[in-house]
């Protein structure tokens, strides 16, 4: 059998992992930017090969699987999804794991998912506003600040998925720093506003949504045009230091619970969160027509407003969150894809083995706003004490180079796996692992992970704010105003900031209440 | 006991941020550690920025400067005495240091303090890594300390002596700004997360890319000293240090004193503001209703930590007035956190029998005060302590108590929950090395 990949990365390489294990003995074909050394190696393994190419090119991607003769192509980033190429891999009767152009939409443009959930009445929303530029937002900012708005507590994000960057949460509730935040806001829209400039697949711009607090986790899952199935929850970091400080990454590390729940998530909790899923997986094959055959992923948040509540989407597995999930796949990927190419996966068992997994992602100093200066660094580890430590090792933001040097790209430089009976006991040994020095840049320029992922202390903290959430949207849920968010403002009256957001839904073709079973 | 803040930029745009109005906030939420002497310190793209004078932070900061001053990077200090001040090393490397507590170097804190800059400054400029130094310096200075510095590449180290004698708490904004502090009560000020404690030994460093730490080796529970007037007296209520409950601690302490030395009254008050949580917890215990006592004239004044037998009783006289018909004709327990020279007390309780309160059963949220303080916390010359001098009979005449006693040092102890071994009890006249 020949399998083909897109992409680079640690994900990826996971991928290619759990894939090149089939006992359908595959040869692996791979294309990617950068020459990812733990795939590489697996592609030669397996005898089949390996080209560097730009992922988001339909054509190129689509002409590759054709000339290799493959049986079919799995993406592992999002841009290849935005950039169509699932569709012309498809056009040429090729089959493909991987959303469709339009069915990514619910990951490409945070602003448009948001828009599908309120018109459908998808339950864990946010309220949210849409700007196409900085003035605009600042305009309208300007206009609520008198009010009790819940403008003033907001993340400020651009408005497209764009490599994880630029997501700022400012809570402007001390009256006496307003100024300072709201001087920080605006400088952050106009730099929002001139990143997404690079963008032209969208006119949106700004999207700026409320402020929502609580444990996050990510709910991963396998879709076949038909069914939607649940993985194990993961619980991604996304700041970039310890004590959950410092800017967001794409992820420092994640980590899973024995089973399917994490150790602060009920089942009930878990079973809506696969229902919101679910819903808009439905609502965008409504929309578009179109069959979504892949990965799809909601990154979750308990929140006191509405519970289970949908922070983002992804349109393909996380990134570390899909390398948890895959070291614990039993059950063989390659009979997986096949029954989401046949639209038969209600049919298969799938099983993850009933251990935790902690995954900690190693970067380069710099990373991840400075990426300049974490670039280009000669990367150096020790494999054979990774595996003594009986930690798993994948590949990062590297490239081989052809004189056998492997650099830093500038993002995460290698992610390591381990398996325990708890998420501490699997962290530590990461811990023990890294302290021997398995990882570094020859050159002398720092790396950092975090050492608190996984620890009892961060699952302490997360159980306690879960159940400080889980009292406040049970209360809602018992007083029936679960996701109202009515206020009373004095010479105003009642406010419901609900009834604001229809502008941002007139282009609304649906309507009325929408929820799957 | 000075009041120590760091605010710490990260990311994209980190240098948008202006952060002297944050640390000035924070000094007033860490004001009452020490309310003669104030400092804002900034570092912007011009390098340092220095704002600083004597009196409390609302005096000393006004509005156009604090509006003016740039820096996206701020530590604050407020400071008990006029001479501590922030100290400022030029070479060989240009840095700002802040501290609380004392490390064990020259014979006043002010000297300690630049002995210890000077010593982390040279370690620095000959390991070229300013965790490694940080780290040396702790592993050879002894004494109880707390520290913070800022040095011209932007690092901003802080750090606790091995035996964890002063607190130092971690917090966070959003996807941007980290801090340290005294108190997790400033964090709250901010609006920031309050997430955990910098353990004893050990350093954490910001820097513009990474928040590393390290923890000195030889750093064990066994050796532990934690500031028990930290919990009694310093700290704010609403804080919690190393993870335990400030407030917490003080309705236990009342609830012990209710135990220990149990008497028959009509009513409990607590002397404003630190008794008042004592009084309620000897209140639930014995079962005397708690009233309010007091209401207090103008800002609050630390009448213990102010320096002048004019500056106290002017403290005391304007911060506590009675309120007449809430002892008028009763029996009164009235708790006090500490006494030092019993003049304060003195005066509140004839004030108070002169309001018409029957009997007055003075009971004390702390020991005995007996000694001075290794670390800095400025408590009067042995002849000037009254516990020396007299016993607790000998007191209540003084002060005209119809009884008077003190907290046991082992029931402060089971109130803050740590061993007598884990605590430091030196001012309470308890030697344990």
């Amino acid at each position: 059998m020949r399998i083909m990949g897109i992409g680079g990365g640690s994900r990826e390489h996971a991928l290619a992992e759990a894939i090149a294990r089939s006992a359908h003995e595959p040869k692996l074909f791979w294309v990617s930017e950068d020459r990812n050394f733990g795939i590489y190696r697996l592609v030669k393994r397996t005898g089949g090969e390996y080209v560097l190419a730009k992922v988001t090119d339909p054509l190129k991607v689509a002409s590759l699987a054709e000339q290799w003769g493959v049986d079919m192509v799995v993406i592992g980033p999002e841009e290849p999804n935005f950039h169509g190429v699932v569709d012309e891999v498809e056009q040429r009767g090729i089959p493909c794991i991987g959303a469709r152009k339009r069915l990514s939409i619910l990951e490409m443009s945070k602003a448009e998912m948001r828009r599908i959930q309120w018109r459908y009445g998808i339950s864990g929303k946010l309220l949210f506003k849409t700007y196409r530029s900085y003035m605009e937002a600042i305009k309208d900012l300007e206009e609520h600040s008198e009010l009790l708005s819940w403008l003033q507590n907001v993340a400020l994000k651009p408005a497209r998925q764009a490599g994880g960057k630029g997501v700022k949460v400012i809570e402007d509730a001390q009256i006496y720093l307003h100024n300072e935040k709201s001087r920080f806001k605006q400088r952050h829209m106009r730099w929002l506003e001139d990143y997404m400039s690079e963008y032209t697949d969208i006119e949106d711009k700004i999207l700026v949504e409320e402020k929502v607090w609580g444990p996050e986790y990510t709910l991963q899952c396998f879709v076949d045009g038909r069914t939607v199935i649940g993985m194990p929850l993961v619980q991604d970091n996304k700041h970039a230091h310890e004590y959950d400080i410092g800017p967001e990454t794409g992820g420092m590390g994640s980590y899973t619970g024995k089973g399917l729940l994490l150790p602060f998530i009920t089942r009930e909790e878990y079973e809506r969160s696969l229902r919101i899923v679910k819903s808009m997986v439905d609502v965008v094959q409504r929309e578009t027509g179109e069959r979504y055959h892949g990965f799809v992923a909601g990154q979750m948040m308990l929140t006191e407003i509405e519970g289970p509540t949908l922070i983002e989407m992804y349109s393909r597995l996380g990134d570390p969150e899909g390398v948890n999930v895959l070291a614990m796949l039993e059950t063989d990927i390659i009979d997986i894809f096949e029954a989401i190419i046949n639209e038969r996966l209600s049919a298969v068992k799938i099983r993850f083995s009933d251990v935790a997994t902690v995954v900690k992602a190693v970067a380069p100093k710099g990373y991840p706003d400075f990426r300049d200066i974490a670039k280009d660094h000669p990367v150096e580890v020790n494999e054979a004490l990774i595996e003594k430590f009986g930690c798993r090792l994948y590949w990062g933001s590297v490239h081989l180079d052809d004189s056998g040097k492997v650099l830093t790209r500038g993002s995460r430089v290698v992610e390591l796996l381990a398996f325990g009976e708890t998420p501490q006991e699997a962290s530590q040994r990461i811990e023990d692992c890294l302290v021997e020095g398995v990882v570094r840049l020859s050159d002398g320029w720092g790396l950092f992970h975090r050492s608190d992922i996984g620890s009892r202390e961060m699952i302490r903290k997360r159980t306690e704010i879960a159940e400080r959430v889980r009292r406040l949207y049970t209360y809602r849920e018992r007083m029936g105003i679960l996701g109202k968010r009515v206020d009373w403002i004095p010479r105003v009256g009642k406010v419901d900031p609900v009834k604001e957001l229809s502008h941002e839904l007139f282009s609304c073709v649906g309507g009325g209440s929408y929820e799957s079973g | 006991m000075p009041g120590l803040i760091g605010i710490y930029p990260f990311g994209l745009g980190r240098e948008n941020w202006r952060l002297a109005r944050f640390v000035y906030y924070s000094l007033l939420a860490l004001q009452h550690r020490g309310q003669e002497l104030a400092a804002i310190i900034t570092y912007g793209d011009d390098g340092f920025h220095k704002l600083f004078g004597e009196g409390f932070a609302d005096e000393v900061f006004n509005e156009d400067a604090l509006n003016t001053m740039p820096g996206f990077i701020g530590i604050g200090y407020v400071a008990p005495s006029k001479e501590q001040h922030p100290v400022f090393i030029e070479s060989p490397v240009r840095m700002v240091l802040i501290g609380d507590g004392k490390p064990s170097l020259e014979n006043s804190v002010q000297d300690s303090w630049r002995a210890f800059g000077e010593l982390f400054a040279d370690e620095l400029s000959r390991t070229g890594d300013s965790l490694k130094a940080a780290r040396r310096v702790i592993e050879e200075v002894d004494g109880g300390y707390s520290f913070m510095t800022l040095t011209e590449n932007q690092e901003l180290i802080a750090g606790r002596d091995v035996h964890g004698v002063k607190p130092l708490e971690i917090g966070s904004l959003g996807f941007d700004l980290g801090a340290v502090a005294s108190e997790s009560s400033t964090l709250d000020v901010l609006g920031m997360e309050h997430i955990a404690h910098i353990k004893p030994g050990e350093v954490v460093r910001f820097d513009p890319y990474s928040i590393e730490k390290s923890q000195v080796k030889s750093c064990n529970e066994p050796n532990m000293n934690r500031c028990s007037f930290e919990y009694v007296y310093l700290a704010r209520p609403d804080s919690v240090i190393d993870g335990i409950s400030v407030y917490s601690v003080r309705e236990r302490i009342g609830m012990i004193l209710a135990k220990e030395r149990s008497v028959e009254a009509d009513i409990v008050i607590g002397i404003p503001e630190t008794a008042i949580p004592f009084s309620l917890g000897y209140s639930r215990v014995s079962g005397i209703p708690a009233s309010l006592g007091f209401v207090t004239t103008g800002r609050k004044v630390r009448t213990a930590i102010k320096p002048s037998i004019f500056e106290r009783l002017m403290g005391v006289q304007l911060k506590l007035n009675p309120i007449r018909c809430a002892m008028d004709g009763r029996d009164v327990v009235l708790i006090d956190d500490s006494v030092v020279r019993g003049t304060t007390l003195r005066n509140t309780v004839w004030n108070m029998k002169r309001r018409g309160a029957r009997r007055i059963h003075v009971r004390i949220g702390s020991p005995a005060i007996m000694a001075s303080c290794p670390y800095g916390i400025e408590i009067p010359p042995p002849d000037e302590l009254i516990a020396r001098a007299l016993d607790e009979r000998e007191i209540a005449e003084v002060v005209g108590a119809d009884s008077f006693a003190f907290l046991s040092i082992d029931g402060l102890c089971k109130a803050i929950g740590l061993e007598r071994s884990e605590l430091c009890l030196k001012c309470w006249g308890c030697e344990k090395r």
